[in-house]
């Protein structure tokens, strides 16, 4: 079990994090200003922290200098002011990875896997979701014996929810993970991407994979029941 | 402020009354000096002068008329009417000869200055003379004589000093003339100053269209009263700007805030199914994610308003950038039934995922608008120090009077369109503000055909 250290002083923000983390199966720690952050930081064993940039004692910048003197420990920096010299302050003085806020929980759960899959070795070239064969390897898909003809960005796309089967991926996320597209574009690129990869995935009859959560994102998995459910 | 101004130190007014003041001083000094000097010398040649005449004559009368005895008791009489009763002129004849005597002579030992043309000065205890004295060599029974001229130079003295005296007072009384004199031009000629300075007290937030007045100034005011009205309007421009900008942000957000807490109130009002209430959250939080895009590129166009230029600038070929991007929007061009033609290249200093990001605003609304079947053409070139991306589509035209608002915050060309879920009326503007991250600007323009909005960016920042 992945093990988080939320540094972050909004009481609102941390009853959230911690509830929503913990959920997701990670065992969740939390200091709510600088000095304790550090201390749990330097002192702890963790996967990944999450750090705000604006604490009370000490701000998340000297927390995470002292902590790099010391410690590799990825770290996911949070700021609200949204200001990218921060941002290039804070990659440069060591973070891995910034969220501005308001950030979404999907965007914060996907960096945190990525943070937390990194140095293991890639998981296997074969995924399987109900009667869904992905080959990553040779780029190719099938669901039970019939063979899914897919765009190259299809497939990538395919791929991305295939990965995180199970967990909701915002068209932000799938935006950066198929497209590299790191920026809210305000555009409907995921919807009609993930519209016709519906069309040859899930087809008359078959069981429904790939769902739309409204307002979320999408998730591919088998649903018990999800027959009558209506795609968007 | 005029009583005011000639107290306090830093005043103009008192300066320039100083400084009147003492050109003045300094110039009737001078002036003063000279003519006194001037008259001073005169004077001295006119008493010399004198001094001469009167010793010259009597000279030359006893040199060659004087040979007896009979002769020098005349000349005694004459000199005796000459010599005047009050002691301001006096003749002394000296001789071995008692018979041939006159006057009194001074006392050995008086303190005398010798000055030019043979003049002695000779201080007595109570008076001044200037005296000349001479030898006269023998004539007939007389024997050689020495004959001494003294001129008080008394009266010539007074009105030296009267001179002096004029001279001062005169100066004086010019001096503080001048003073008087220049403080009135002073205070007449900075009237125009007091006068910027109540129109400036008078400026408010409130009145921001105000000018300070330009007619009838001095030209050395004149340069300052259009900087400074300038800079009015340049703040009245980003106080207005601001405020329309607030307005709509407010605007803005009052719907989806409107909509949350209205629904979320009517489904609390009630028991609700689980499903029901799931419903809710999902719909919130459609309007909470379209409230964090308006945030944060809001946050965006704050930064480049105050200046931010660009980093981890790459140079990079604009047409890969660009095919990159049209990459990305790829399925929407497919979907749309266009195509897209990139023509030229140039490279450019740039932070990859700003440009790319207003291409795609620009991308995506070429394809929005753009007609059915039609080519949307990207122009790629060099232009002195800056290269411009020209995006063209066919389609409605865009009317003049939306042309120069399209890069405007929240402005729509056409209000139904608000509605979209993808458009927060911010793209065009977000677009702009990239550019001006990299040293460019933004141009637009429509005909009855085709519509082409670009971008520049600088060659190399």
């Amino acid at each position: 079990m992945m093990k988080i250290l939320v540094v972050e002083d909004e009481s609102k923000t941390v009853a959230y994090l911690q509830r929503g983390l913990s959920e997701q199966g990670y065992s969740v720690e939390v200091a709510t200003n600088g000095i304790d952050g550090q201390h749990l930081a330097l002192t702890g064993d963790y996967d990944v922290i999450v750090l705000d940039i604006m604490l009370p004692g000490r701000d998340g910048l000297s927390v995470l200098q002292a902590l790099r003197r010391e410690k590799n420990t990825p770290v996911i920096m949070l700021t609200a002011r949204g200001e990218v010299d921060d941002r290039i302050h804070g990659l440069r003085s060591g973070a891995d990875d910034y969220l501005v806020k308001p950030f979404s929980f999907l965007e914060l759960l996907a960096r945190l896997q990525a943070l937390g899959r990194r140095g293991r070795p890639q998981d296997n070239s074969q995924l399987h979701i109900a009667d869904l064969h992905i080959d990553l390897l040779a780029r190719r898909a099938t669901r039970g014996t019939r063979r899914l003809d897919l765009t190259a960005k299809e497939f990538s796309l395919l791929a991305a929810l295939a990965r995180h089967s199970g967990q909701v991926l915002s068209k932000t996320v799938i935006a950066e993970l198929v497209w590299d597209v790191n920026f809210d574009s305000n555009t409907n690129v995921v919807e009609v991407a993930v519209k016709r990869l519906r069309a040859k995935l899930d087809e008359l009859g078959e069981e429904k994979l790939l769902h739309t959560i409204r307002g979320m994102g999408y998730v591919l998995e088998l649903r018990e029941g999800s027959a009558g459910e209506v795609g968007q | 402020m005029s009583l005011h101004a000639l107290v306090t130190h830093n005043s103009i007014a008192r300066r320039l009354v100083m400084m009147f003041s003492l050109a003045a001083a300094l110039v009737f000094t001078v002036t003063g000096f000279a003519v006194y000097s001037v008259q001073r010398m005169e004077l001295r040649r006119h008493q010399f002068e004198e001094v001469h005449i009167r010793f010259e004559y009597v000279e030359n009368v006893i040199a060659h008329r004087v040979p007896n005895l009979e002769k020098w008791s005349i000349i005694q009489e004459k000199l005796a009417e000459l010599t005047s009763p009050d002691g301001s002129l006096l003749y002394m004849v000296e001789s071995n000869d008692a018979r041939f005597q006159f006057g009194t002579p001074f006392e050995k030992g008086v303190v005398t200055d010798r000055e030019d043309d043979g003049i002695d000065r000779i201080t007595l205890p109570d008076r001044t003379y200037l005296a000349m004295s001479k030898t006269i060599p023998a004539l007939g029974d007389r024997p050689e004589v020495r004959l001494t001229v003294a001129v008080d130079p008394h009266s010539f003295d007074t009105t030296r000093r009267i001179l002096r005296f004029a001279l001062v007072g005169f100066s004086l009384l010019g001096v503080c003339a001048v003073a008087a004199l220049g403080w009135w031009i002073t205070r007449r000629s900075l009237a125009a100053v007091d006068d910027l300075s109540r129109h400036a007290q008078a400026l408010s937030p409130q009145k921001l269209g105000e000018r300070l007045p330009q007619n009838d100034l001095p030209s050395e005011l004149s340069g300052l009263v259009l900087s400074f009205n300038g800079a009015l309007h340049r703040v009245e421009q980003a106080y207005a700007q601001l405020s329309t900008f607030n307005a709509d942000v407010a605007h803005e957000l009052r719907t989806p805030l409107g909509n949350l807490i209205g629904q979320t109130q009517v489904i609390l009002s009630r028991e609700r199914s689980a499903v029901e209430l799931q419903e809710v959250l999902q719909s919130n939080l459609e309007e909470l994610e379209r409230l964090r895009c308006i945030i944060n590129d809001m946050l965006f166009l704050a930064q480049a308003d105050r200046g931010m230029r660009a980093e981890n600038l790459t140079r990079a070929s604009i047409a890969a950038e660009v095919a990159l991007t049209a990459e990305f929007l790829d399925m929407l061009i497919e979907e749309a039934g266009v195509t897209l033609e990139i023509e030229g290249d140039a490279d450019a200093l740039i932070e990859p995922a700003l440009f790319r990001r207003a291409i795609t605003n620009l991308l995506y609304n070429a394809i929005q608008y753009g007609a059915r079947d039609s080519v949307i053409q990207i122009r790629i070139a060099k232009v002195d120090d800056f290269v411009s991306i020209q995006i063209s589509n066919h389609g409605q035209p865009i009317g003049n009077q939306h042309l120069d608002r399209l890069f405007d915050r929240f402005y729509r060309v056409d209000a139904a369109r608000s509605d979209s879920q993808n458009s927060h009326g911010l793209g065009l503007a977000i677009v702009k503000a990239v550019a001006a991250m990299h040293g460019g600007t933004v141009f637009a323009r429509s005909d009855s055909t085709l519509t082409t909005i670009g971008l520049t960016v600088a060659h190399a920042i």
